[in-house]
């Protein structure tokens, strides 16, 4: 009967649009580092936790305000209760773990195990409840209990805390446990050395009425401050065998802190490209919008260089770490990941949808220009992708790979060599215009409904007739190009005006297109 | 400038294509190539084509060609061939128009200095054209169509005659536009020279003889403005 029912909650559970909805909106808030609104949920802990501890050590010696006690004891410790009851509920499926229980047996014909699948769900949070953030979590709560004195050690627990939100303080802390070994094996030698020496320092001086050392624990005391080179001087041997003690410890402890010293600092060393990898790639997840380039080569630096110089993003992938490093010399954000590799992206947590504006190939082949479109449209169908042609009879090969924009350059020099040989300065002209170096700019303004409705008005104010050229008006819904238009001819939102001037008479142009109306 | 004969040096993808586009611009129209492998391959796309090396000295072209009406296109698979190429040419021949492909700015330069009229830095223009068609689609298609493609609208430069009717007159006096129904994009001394200026960075450009003005507008209507210069075709 109970077995019916935990099935059938479960399976109504699984089947809800709303939970399913609600547990992978926390989970994500939680969790999942690449979520947009996690920071936002990070920074407020972190706020919460700073005024929690400022509150708890003010009070240690002054009075405080009844309310912030009430929002300390209370409000903010309720907000930590609810946070880890959250993260509890996130970290397993519990219905997915009955239903695939509950079809096993079904599927071997046997009744359905409900404690079976009760001790696999407690045994599956039970590793969420003893893991060590989650324990943090636990006693960070505790303050809530701060009349007792002794309870208020618990406020260490909510400094702890700010090691979740914290990504840096996340990666110290992995980088140490790498090493874990080490630090047991030092751990071990130091423990060993604080024993016997604490034990002979004892025997050496408990008896000597004139030592300060009379205790066990002030011997493990004195031990401890000698072999980690603090020494304090508080307490020191008196007798000769004491400070022959004292001598053999003070070699230790060298020893212990440079031994300490070099596993940090090899612990560093090793992780150190993974730092660098996980600190490029958040830095990629916090660009809004890119072109991506696929593949380092000598033009690929030349676009990217011509990108940046109009203040547009550009990430790099490339599979050649020597060109990664190249290009990130050069200034450009580079990973060293394969463009053609599903597991690349994954790894990136590229947006395509989102945050890449175009996907432009520029690898050295188009065998590997054609795999990674496929790879790109396997994620992407929507993503706009523009590729290099080395080889004419291929040109087939990648616009059946999904790539929309294909240039090839040897047909374009091509082209343009007659266009030299038989008007060289219209070549220069159209050139110098491409290139934006002359100071006079090609543009295309795509209007809306303002600038459309103003647009034949502004061209007629004496500071662009006859200064700003309007080449013509590219009209979307005949999909026509009407050049050096008049006054005739309707223009409409969506509609592109391509223009040529200087910068600032282009600028101005759209900005007294816009502002006239308003007027 | 116009050139009654042409010549292509080498026969790699770049050349082939600058091969089939300007072939039929010329009466006169020849190949040259370093290697027998290049030599089949122009075979096989139709040119017939000669032998060189690097050490020649020219004379063939003397035999062969009047250099006062030629036009040669240095596309050799290296940049330094090609900047070779370009300065034994110029040593012997001062004056004939040297249109030379480049890798990248750098080797631009080179051929600049070895004394080549024109560079093209096939990356920086391909760049320019991959940016161009990711930023500025339309424009890029706008281009494209004046350039290239069989439209009526075309570019062009028209060179002032002496007793042209707008000789003495500044160039803002003239509403193209409105008279002519073109668009003046630029002014250049001489047609060759590579000292043009854009009319939209100023009209007090004083309209000289010989001057050259860089225009767009439809077949007619410059057909028309070309009449009214008087300029003899």
């Amino acid at each position: 009967m109970i077995g019916r029912w935990i099935v059938g909650i479960a399976f109504f559970l699984s089947a809800s649009p709303r939970y399913r909805h609600s547990k992978k909106f926390f989970h994500n808030l939680l969790e999942n580092p690449s979520y947009p609104y996690k920071k936002f949920f990070d920074y407020t802990m972190m706020i919460l936790i700073v005024i929690s501890v400022y509150i708890l050590v003010h009070h240690v010696k002054y009075e405080v305000k009844p309310d912030w006690l009430f929002f300390n004891n209370y409000v903010i410790s309720v907000i930590f209760l609810i946070e880890y009851l959250l993260r509890l509920w996130v970290y397993s499926d519990n219905s997915k773990a009955i239903i695939e229980q509950y079809e096993h047996d079904l599927f071997l014909q046997r009744p359905f195990k409900v404690l079976t699948v009760l001790h696999h769900i407690v045994l599956t949070k039970s590793k969420f409840i003893f893991s060590p953030s989650a324990i943090i979590d636990l006693l960070a709560i505790m303050p809530f209990f701060h009349e007792m004195r002794l309870l208020r050690v618990f406020i260490l627990f909510r400094v702890f805390k700010l090691f979740r939100y914290t990504k840096s303080l996340q990666q110290f802390v992995s980088i140490l446990s790498s090493k874990k070994f080490e630090f047991l094996t030092l751990g071990m030698f130091a423990g060993v050395i604080i024993t016997v020496s604490s034990v002979l320092i004892y025997v050496m001086e408990a008896n000597n009425p004139d030592s300060p050392i009379n205790t066990l624990f002030e011997a493990v005391y004195w031990s401890v401050v000698t072999i980690f080179t603090v020494g304090y001087g508080d307490f020191v041997p008196v007798t000769s065998e004491g400070r022959m003690v004292a001598m053999v410890i003070i070699v230790a402890g060298i020893a212990v802190i440079a031994f300490s010293t070099s596993i940090v600092v090899s612990a560093f060393t090793e992780k150190l490209d993974e730092i660098k990898e996980d600190k490029l790639i958040d830095d990629v997840s916090k660009v809004d919008q890119f072109y991506l380039v696929c593949g380092y080569t000598p033009l690929a630096a030349q676009v990217a260089h011509r990108f940046l110089k109009t203040g547009k993003q550009v990430i790099i992938i490339e599979t050649n770490h020597k060109k990664v490093a190249e290009a990130q010399k050069e200034g450009f954000l580079a990973l060293n990941y394969n463009p053609a590799s599903l597991h690349s992206y994954h790894a990136i947590r590229i947006n395509f949808e989102t945050q890449v504006i175009a996907a432009i190939l520029l690898e050295e082949s188009d065998v590997l220009n054609v795999y990674t479109a496929l790879t790109i449209r396997e994620i992407s169908k929507n993503v706009q992708l523009l590729s290099i042609l080395h080889h004419h009879e291929n040109r087939r090969k990648l616009s059946l790979a999904g790539i929309n924009e294909i240039v090839y350059t040897q047909e374009l020099i091509g082209l343009m060599s007659k266009e030299v040989s038989g008007r060289p300065v219209a070549f220069e002209v159209i050139h110098a215009l491409r290139s934006e170096n002359s100071g006079v700019f090609i543009e295309e303004i795509v209007l809306d409904s303002i600038m459309a409705n103003q647009f034949f008005e502004t061209t007629k104010l004496t500071m662009f007739h006859k200064r700003l050229i309007v080449l013509g008006v590219y009209k979307q819904s005949s999909k026509s190009f009407f050049f050096n238009p008049s006054n005739s001819l309707l223009v409409e939102e969506g509609d592109v005006a391509i223009v040529v001037g200087t910068r600032s008479l282009i600028d101005e142009f759209k900005s007294l297109m816009r502002r006239k109306k308003r007027r | 400038m116009n050139y009654h004969s042409a010549i292509v040096f080498g026969f790699n993808e770049y050349a082939k294509q600058i091969a089939l586009q300007i072939a039929p611009e010329y009466p006169s129209f020849a190949v040259f190539v370093m290697n027998e492998s290049e030599r089949s391959a122009a075979k096989a796309a139709g040119f017939e084509a000669a032998l060189f090396d690097l050490g020649e000295d020219w004379r063939v072209i003397d035999e062969k060609f009047d250099p006062n009406s030629l036009i040669v296109f240095c596309a050799l698979d290296k940049d330094a061939e090609n900047v070779f190429l370009t300065i034994s040419l110029r040593s012997i021949f001062e004056n004939l128009p040297i249109i030379a492909l480049a890798g990248d700015h750098e080797s631009a330069a080179k051929m600049k200095s070895a004394g080549a009229n024109k560079v093209m830095a096939t990356q920086q223009i391909t760049a320019n054209i991959i940016t161009e068609m990711l930023e500025k689609p339309t424009v890029t298609e706008v281009l494209h169509d004046i350039l290239y493609e069989q439209s009526f609208l075309k570019i062009a430069q028209i060179t002032v005659p002496e007793k042209c009717f707008l000789v003495g007159k500044h160039l803002h006096e003239i509403d193209w536009g409105e008279e002519f129904d073109i668009l003046v994009l630029a002014i250049v001394d001489h047609q060759l020279s590579a000292t043009f200026s854009f009319t939209s960075k100023g009209h007090h450009h004083h309209i000289d003889p010989n001057d050259v003005l860089v225009v767009v507008g439809y077949d007619d209507s410059i057909a028309a403005l070309s009449e009214a210069m008087g300029v003899v075709k």
